[in-house]
């Protein structure tokens, strides 16, 4: 998983968000690290429309309606097994780090 | 700079700017708004950022548009779906050379782009089929 696809679930993961609420969520979740661009952002979007990680939902916003994503079952699955595959790898480095550092 | 940022969408097919483009010009003005409001600086920084990321999505979504399946042309008789996809093919040069500054390059398959295009819109006459796929006239 890319780490701008794994940006979007991310921020998907606790509610629908339209297209500029991901760019901030993403800068603001990465540490001000990540600034995606509109062309990064949509061509993942697409990409992951297509593959039924997301879908779309309309989002009433006060002053107009926008279009909004929110994650899909299957893209939530993905995201968990994300997440429990990153968890296996740091215990592993860690485990590793630890016994170098103890010699 | 929004007519810069409308011009390089352009560059992605058809399809994805059917669906995307209306939102990524919002979002882009929304997102520019608030780098002016940062500075100067920012906003080159991003404004530099927009159109780099531009160039290389249209790429991706031509290479992505490549392996998938196209509707249209399943559908378009077999001399027309060839042309279109040498159409398609030269686009999608174009916009990966231009991505790789590889200016030279991109003229060449600009020019070829153009040749394909011509021989399109003939067969399109043959076929009655003005319904160009890229919105422009044929």
């Amino acid at each position: 998983m890319t780490e701008p696809v794994l940006l979007i679930l991310t921020s998907l993961a606790d509610r629908p968000r339209h297209g500029y609420a991901l760019l901030r969520d993403i800068e603001s979740l990465s540490g001000g690290r990540v600034r995606m661009s509109t062309g990064t952002l949509f061509g993942a979007l697409r990409r992951l429309l297509d593959d039924g990680w997301i879908e779309r939902f309309e989002l009433e916003d006060t002053s107009r309606q926008k279009q909004a994503y929110r994650l899909a079952g299957l893209g939530r699955r993905q995201l968990h097994q994300e997440f429990d595959r990153m968890k296996q790898l740091t215990r592993a480095g860690l485990a590793r780090l630890r016994t170098s550092e103890a010699i | 700079m929004n007519r810069a940022y409308q011009f390089l969408l352009l560059l992605y097919p058809r399809e994805h700017r059917d669906q995307f483009a209306e939102e990524m010009i919002r979002v882009f003005e929304e997102a520019s708004a608030e780098r002016r409001a940062r500075g100067h600086a920012w906003y080159i920084r991003f404004a530099f950022a927009e159109m780099n990321g531009l160039i290389a999505g249209a790429a991706d979504a031509w290479r992505d548009r490549g392996q998938a399946p196209s509707a249209p042309e399943q559908t378009l008789p077999g001399e027309l779906a060839e042309a279109q996809r040498l159409v398609d093919m030269n686009i999608a040069a174009m916009v990966h050379a231009i991505a790789n500054h590889q200016f030279q390059k991109a003229r060449l398959f600009s020019d070829q782009e153009r040749q394909a295009r011509e021989h399109l819109r003939v067969l399109r006459e043959k076929y009655g089929r003005y319904n160009d796929e890229y919105g422009m006239p044929c």
